[in-house]
């Protein structure tokens, strides 16, 4: 939407990161003429840098990588989730030649041609979070199995909203939905692994059409208030944090029309456990952004130095907070941003 | 023309330089209240530094300029305006969204009575009421002052652009070719308002290159040569040759 | 002396009296053909699903309204003066993450609920006065055509509200969406003050001397300084008003979100200015009516409210808006077509 100014925003980030990576570049020639250790540098490209998955992201990746003196360039538009953000970024790193990237591709196919070029220019990619849809080109891909926590949620859901009792095939529960993108991997699996769950157990529960947020909460609200007027809603998935906190929103300003409608859904935010804890929300499932971070920059410095093994495809389960559990696992799996 | 009569627009004296270029020199005449008089002159003669020192856009580097008997030295616009003398320059003409009323009464609104007034709440009906009396007395009638002057043809627009300066000048109106670009037929429109005008007491300086408008419309001609007043005669003493000589030198 | 004989209104090229009434009948129908679908697309919604007749789903369609009102009617001042503010979605976010961080700080030092909401819509009012007057600056002294000034600051709200907010909600407040919920019948109270704040900012651009200043610029703004209007000092006035109106949305969006989120209002621009065009208000300025606008933005907001509603999947909301877009840019088009016509 706002694809020209952040272009501009972008492209000071750009430059400065391409700056920077020459610079390192440079420097990484030296040593190897000096026939010191190796320096290696890494490309790193995620979809909106100022989600606070992403942040938790780069502090695991940035751990990792200092411990086996990687320089990252992180980078990734602030705040746009948009494959016409992130192409220019992968383009202009490309040309500071890094000895590998780390892709989080924000479309299941626009990335491919660029991931092509860097394959022939002989530098490795990996995809971490989301996966291209062509894996034959990606070393390696580190993600949450989404479908797992996808199906996960569905349970959460349908226990919190005691399906069993109220949900019959004559007054059928009904689901609204709240995703980021549709064209993301990963909203994609979790999407599926719900559907999927819900016609395997819960045919009494008939799931509405997704809303579409583009990562704006307030978007989510207003398309959940829908859900909510034209509906008997009694549950909600949200499929990610900026969704949830749209639908806490929806129910908080809906009155008594919201009161009885049960909430479960992605991304253990600081707020996102804040509003569970109030009884707002009945299930937060949570990734491991952290842990994919250090898991991708290990398959990296695996596939650079031959040292440790390279799984093909490595998936972290999803963990189900619940206010049960939360005592014990929240200050665990929050994302933690600083 | 008595001659006895105070002139409502005196010049005494009047030079004007840009840089190195002189673009007036000397420049002297009296203008009386109830008369037409043509300002012509070829290209670069003089023509609009010396309507720019009248109306004030700038100032004359010496000389002197009385409106009324009174010596005047303008600070802008605003102050020629003030004294009496309305300019319409070529460009600036009327706002075409706005009704014609609307127009005739830019920068001068009629606000209501009472304290809506006070906040600028527009009189519209007041004044699109004037609006029409007053063009009618430079013999404009429009029967709907409602409407917008992109709905009018080009020479409404610029006798109600004229009617408009009528209306609000005390003293003084100064045209700007406001017969450009018109055909025939809106030509002898615009000059029968400038003749109302003069008959309600006015002072026309009506500037133009369409020399037989000049000769029709006007009492007194002044041409302009290189930033000097060449001649000053009634209207009756040119013809469209001699006109054209004493624009061109060539004959004089 | 005499009057003479109606020298202007008969001439041939002159349009005819009945002619123009017709055109005048046209103008003004194509806001009626337009409400006219407004309202059959609202009756289609209501037959897919009867609820949406109802009060809950009125409620939401007049908060959504009032989200998106003000940036229009922004949008709608600058547009008929002759301009155009691309910044007014990027103030949403700015004004509302330096308004988060005003009223997080007035809460901590115990200043109570409605003090800091109050100093709260101050400081989002003042961030947006800051960005008009950024816009004015650059327009009227540096002289930068609207586009590119406003270009600039739209980059620059986005930007300073992802530095300030470093990329998260500011001052998360629940509270302030329980009472932003709060009202009587359909309406909230925020929405009522929106709503206020709208009608006299149509009554101020059509009634007064100022919005008639605002028509005169943006048709002619040669004529207007050669009537004696200031048109410099105008033309500012009216970025600093829209900047202001562009903060005051966002602390309705702080409402709606529960916080200044760096991500609010991305884009909104482009919504204000598709509500201007199919309220028929001229790109080129000097034209248009407040009631275009609303009718603007109410569509707009029926439209993607309405397809979430009848379960729709809101992929398809982007096209049926540019639908509407076509219908009232072919109707303006038929317009002043028939018009020169004439």
């Amino acid at each position: 939407m706002n694809s020209r100014s952040m272009r501009l925003v972008q492209g000071a980030a750009v430059a400065s990161t391409l700056a920077a990576s020459v610079f390192t570049f440079v420097g990484g020639s030296a040593s190897v003429a000096s026939a010191a250790s190796k320096k290696y540098t890494v490309a790193y490209v995620v979809g909106a840098a100022s989600d606070p998955f992403f942040l938790s992201m780069k502090k695991g990746a940035e751990a990792e990588a200092s411990k086996f003196g990687i320089t990252l360039e992180f980078q990734g538009n602030p705040s746009v989730y948009s494959s016409a953000t992130q192409i220019p970024i992968v383009r202009t790193l490309l040309a500071t030649k890094p000895n590998a990237l780390v892709l989080a591709p924000t479309d299941t196919k626009a990335l491919q041609p660029l991931v092509a070029q860097y394959i022939s220019k002989k530098i490795p990619v990996f995809n971490v979070d989301s996966g291209d849809a062509n894996q034959g080109n990606i070393t390696s891909w580190v993600t949450g199995n989404n479908s797992q926590g996808g199906q996960a949620a569905a349970d959460a859901l349908a226990a919190a909203i005691g399906y069993a009792k109220n949900c019959t095939s004559a007054s059928k529960c009904v689901v609204a939905i709240g995703v980021s993108s549709i064209t993301t991997s990963t909203d994609a699996a979790r999407l599926k692994g719900f559907a999927a769950e819900v016609k395997a157990k819960y045919p009494n529960i008939k799931a509405l059409q997704p809303i579409v947020s583009n990562s704006q909460p307030a978007v989510a609200t207003s398309g959940f208030k829908q859900d909510l007027a034209a509906n008997k809603v009694s549950g909600i998935f949200a499929i990610d944090g900026t969704d949830l906190e749209g639908a806490a929103q929806a129910i908080l300003t809906a009155g008594s029309a919201g009161k009885n409608i049960k909430v479960v859904g992605y991304d253990a935010y600081s707020t996102t456990i804040k509003s569970m804890k109030a009884g707002k929300i009945s299930a937060i499932i949570s990734q491991q952004p952290a842990l994919e971070g250090k898991d991708a920059i290990d398959a990296v410095y695996a596939k650079l130095t031959g040292k440790g093994k390279i799984t093909k495809l490595l998936t972290l389960a999803n963990i189900v907070l619940t206010p049960a559990n939360c005592a014990k696992l929240c200050s665990t799996y929050v994302y933690k941003t600083a | 023309m008595s001659t006895e009569r105070e002139p409502i627009l005196e010049l005494r004296n009047i030079n004007k330089s840009y840089g190195s270029v002189k673009a007036l020199t000397d420049v002297s005449f009296k203008a009386y209240a109830g008369e037409v008089i043509g300002l012509v002159g070829d290209n670069g003669a003089g023509k609009s530094s010396l309507i720019k020192t009248i109306s004030g856009v700038h100032n004359a580097d010496s000389g002197e300029l009385f409106v009324d008997g009174i010596q005047r030295h303008w600070k802008s616009p605003h102050d020629s305006m003030a004294a009496g003398i309305e300019t319409l320059y070529q460009d600036s003409g009327l706002a075409p969204d706005l009704t014609i009323g609307s127009n005739i009464f830019l920068g001068r609104e009629l606000t209501r009575n009472g304290p809506l007034g006070k906040f600028g709440f527009l009189d519209q009906k007041s004044m699109e009421r004037q609006a029409l009396e007053e063009l009618e007395k430079v013999g404009i009638t429009v029967p709907l002052s409602k409407r917008t002057v992109s709905q009018l043809s080009g020479g409404q627009r610029q006798a109600v652009a004229i009617g408009r300066a009528a209306m609000w000048a005390k003293h003084v109106i100064i045209l700007d070719e406001p017969t450009n670009h018109l055909g025939a037929r809106q030509s002898l429109e615009v000059l029968k308002v400038i003749r109302a005008a003069r008959d309600q007491g006015l002072c026309v300086l009506f500037i133009s290159h369409t020399l037989p408008h000049v000769l029709e419309v006007t009492d007194r001609i002044i041409v302009m040569r290189l930033g000097k007043v060449v001649k000053d005669s009634l209207t009756s003493e040119y013809t469209v040759e001699s006109l054209l000589g004493t624009i061109t030198g060539l004959n004089t | 002396m005499s009057t003479v004989e109606t020298p202007v209104a008969p001439s041939d090229d002159a349009p005819p009296l009945s002619q123009l009434r017709r055109l005048a009948a046209f103008a003004t129908s194509q806001q009626a053909i337009l409400f006219l679908v407004l309202v059959a697309v609202m009756c289609f919604f209501d037959f897919q699903n009867a609820r949406f007749f109802g009060t809950s789903e009125f409620g939401n369609l007049i908060v959504d309204f009032s989200t998106a009102i003000l940036i229009a009617v922004a949008e709608m001042y600058v547009i008929t003066s002759g301009g155009i503010d691309l910044s007014v979605g990027s103030t949403i976010a700015f004004s509302g993450v330096i308004g988060a961080y005003a009223m997080q700080f007035l809460e901590n030092h115990h200043f109570g609920e409605f003090g800091s909401l109050l100093v709260g819509t101050i400081a989002c009012a003042g961030v947006g006065a800051l960005v008009g007057l950024i816009n004015a600056l650059l327009i009227t002294k540096a002289r930068l055509v609207p586009f590119v000034a406003t270009l600039v600051t739209l980059s620059m709200g986005e930007g300073l509200a992802l530095v300030f907010s470093k990329g998260g909600t500011v001052g998360y407040d629940p509270g302030a969406a329980v009472w932003s919920a709060t009202g009587f019948w359909v309406f909230t109270w925020l929405s009522v003050i929106v709503l206020v704040i709208t009608a006299i900012s149509g009554i101020v651009l059509h009634f007064t001397r100022y919005g008639r200043y605002n028509f005169a610029i943006g048709s002619n703004p040669f004529a207007a300084r050669a009537a004696g209007i200031n048109v410099n000092l105008h033309v500012a006035s009216v970025y600093v008003l829209s900047g202001v109106l562009a903060g005051l949305n966002g602390m309705i969006w702080y409402f709606q979100s529960s916080g200044g989120a760096p991500q609010n209002g991305i884009g909104l621009e482009l919504e204000a200015i598709a509500a201007v065009v199919i309220g028929g208000v001229s790109l080129t300025g000097g034209v248009g009516r407040f009631s275009g606008i609303i009718l603007g933005v109410a569509i707009l907001t029926v439209v993607h409210d309405g397809l979430t509603f009848i379960n729709v999947a809101t992929t398809w909301n982007e096209v049926v808006v540019a639908a509407f877009i076509a219908l009232a840019a072919v109707l303006q088009s038929l317009g002043s077509g028939a018009r020169k016509r004439t």
